[in-house]
């Protein structure tokens, strides 16, 4: 079974396929403004190295959000159209679900992604990953409090934020992710879409 | 040489559209996924908002457009995609399905520039002759561009400030007409009487065209008239904005013809769809002598079929892209 993962929805981009328990290739750098550019050239490139063709994937892995809004979309778009036009089987996780999967700790994961204005997009696992607190867009201080009563725990982010926090950064395992996630149901690639978690400004208005 | 078939894919404003066109002439099927309901309500396209319904949309578009058209992706020959200018976050949409589709099917890449795409709208009614002149109307546009041949564009002039269907919009909201108020206006407009007195914007010898003053002298008439307690006559106020509106664009495309020997001229864009400007170019193109295009009211608004027209020619010519092709919210057409 060979899987290709994707995740646009940082400044990074992560990308890998896997094949069986074996990572064949990986990307993981950051790209910022050219994203749109350089996603696909650099999944293509990993496919040419391995001398595979867009057939020989048998599973896709997205990450569907929280995070940059345009950054999800790239990557949502590259794993649709590619599950649609091959009928390839499909799966969404979320951006916090691959941080937390990827710690090294035995703590409760604490996967924590700036949102500006005080706000954070976060989510709370324990150590055999069970969800504490799902994905939630909310304000530090809340999350802060919530935080404070647990007695181990690790907040994994790779952004900086306007105040003091003792943080580990996100790398991502791949092979921890996708062998988490590989056998997750399928769904349908029309209904692959972003989880931004927010609504826009406009909306948030009416 | 064997037939050609481009599957065009358009997401630079509000409509996913996707659809396949035999050699650059011939439509097979087009799908069409407005937003303007959604976007209604906001009093304009809110750009974040368009770019989630294209991201949802893209694919149901996709596999729609291939029903209708009775093919698969394999009888494809090239995708054609509009890479700006537009909302970069709706023209992101496009450009990565086209490049995936590209890459899966191993198929040429073509970039089309949106304006090209409006211009070649024509090339699905007749044939184009040249030299040729495109008048580019639309709420983003309003440009003259000179073709001596095929997918060869000379800018010769265009808006110094507003476009044209941007100008429309703004007056139509001063005068109380919801979004999108463009088409409203005209319709109104054929129904007054010329009786407000408004400049007629640059008349120099340029090429260019100038639409804020039409646009605040219509406010500010707009203001004096609700100080003096007096209700605007909205009708007359359309019919006299627009004649002003037309004339400045007639005024510029005549000097063109006589000064360029154009034998086409070809009216795109959004604002190709005003029965006022369609008159006038009418009986403009009469008077000198001049095959006159102006593509059907389908072919007016955004579409992929445009885009995959445009992209047979510009195939023909030589422009096929890479993988690394970037969406441009800003590009000049050449």
């Amino acid at each position: 079974m060979r899987v290709l993962y994707i995740d646009t929805s940082s400044c990074y981009l992560y990308s890998a396929i896997a094949e069986e328990d074996k990572i064949l290739d990986s990307v993981a750098e950051e790209y910022g403004q050219n994203l749109s550019e350089v996603a696909l050239p650099r999944i293509v490139e990993m496919f040419n190295k391995n001398n595979l063709s867009p057939t020989d994937v048998d599973k896709i892995i997205v990450v569907n959000g929280p995070g940059s809004f345009t950054g999800i979309r790239i990557g949502i778009t590259i794993a649709k159209v590619y599950a649609w036009s091959l009928n390839i089987p499909i799966t969404t996780i979320t951006s916090l679900e691959a941080m937390a999967t990827s710690s090294k700790e035995e703590k409760h994961h604490v996967p924590m992604i700036n949102a500006r204005r005080g706000y954070v997009y976060a989510a709370i696992y324990d150590k055999e990953g069970n969800v504490i607190h799902k994905p939630e867009h909310l304000k530090w201080d809340d999350l802060k409090k919530e935080i404070d009563q647990l007695e181990d725990k690790e907040i994994i982010s790779n952004d900086e934020f306007d105040w003091e926090i003792e943080k580990n950064p996100y790398n991502p395992d791949f092979s921890k992710i996708i062998n988490t996630y590989k056998e997750k149901e399928s769904i349908n690639p029309h209904l692959v879409n972003p989880d931004y978690l927010k609504l826009t400004e406009a909306e948030e208005k009416i | 040489m064997k037939d050609m078939y481009i599957l065009g894919i358009e997401s630079s404003c509000d409509e996913t559209s996707v659809s396949i066109v035999k050699n650059g002439t011939e439509e097979i099927a087009t799908i069409i996924s407005s937003q303007i309901d959604v976007h209604k309500q906001y009093g304009g396209v809110v750009p974040e908002i368009a770019s989630r319904h294209h991201v949802k949309n893209i694919t149901i578009v996709l596999e729609e457009c291939l029903e209708k058209a009775n093919m698969t992706m394999d009888q494809i020959d090239a995708i054609a995609i509009t890479y700006g200018p537009g909302l970069i976050g709706s023209l992101l949409i496009g450009l990565e399905a086209a490049k995936t589709l590209a890459f899966i099917y191993n198929k040429p890449l073509i970039p089309v520039h949106h304006i090209a795409g409006h211009i070649y709208a024509n090339s699905l009614v007749k044939p184009l002759t040249f030299p040729l002149l495109a008048v580019v109307v639309s709420g983003g546009h309003t440009e003259l561009v000179l073709m001596k041949d095929h997918y060869q564009f000379e800018k010769i002039g265009g808006t110094l400030d507003d476009a044209i269907g941007e100008c429309y919009d703004k007056v139509a909201r001063v005068i109380g007409l919801e979004y999108p108020g463009g088409p409203k206006i005209d319709k109104l407009a054929q129904e007054g009487n010329d009786t407000y007195k408004l400049p007629i914007p640059l008349q120099d010898d340029s090429y260019n065209f100038s639409f804020s003053g039409l646009k605040s002298a219509v406010i500010n008439l707009s203001h004096n008239e609700e100080q003096r307690g007096e209700e605007i006559r909205k009708a007359d106020l359309a019919t006299s904005f627009q004649k002003v509106a037309v004339e400045s664009i007639t005024s510029k495309v005549r000097k063109a013809i006589q000064e360029l020997g154009i034998k086409n001229v070809i009216v795109a864009g959004g604002v190709a769809a005003n029965n006022g400007l369609r008159t006038a170019m009418q009986s403009l193109t009469e008077e000198l002598g001049v095959e006159l295009s102006i593509p059907p009211m389908k072919y007016c608004t955004d579409n992929g079929t445009m885009i995959a027209a445009a992209g047979y020619f510009a195939y023909l010519n030589g422009r096929v892209s890479d993988l690394n092709l970037n969406s441009k919210s800003q590009d000049t057409l050449k």
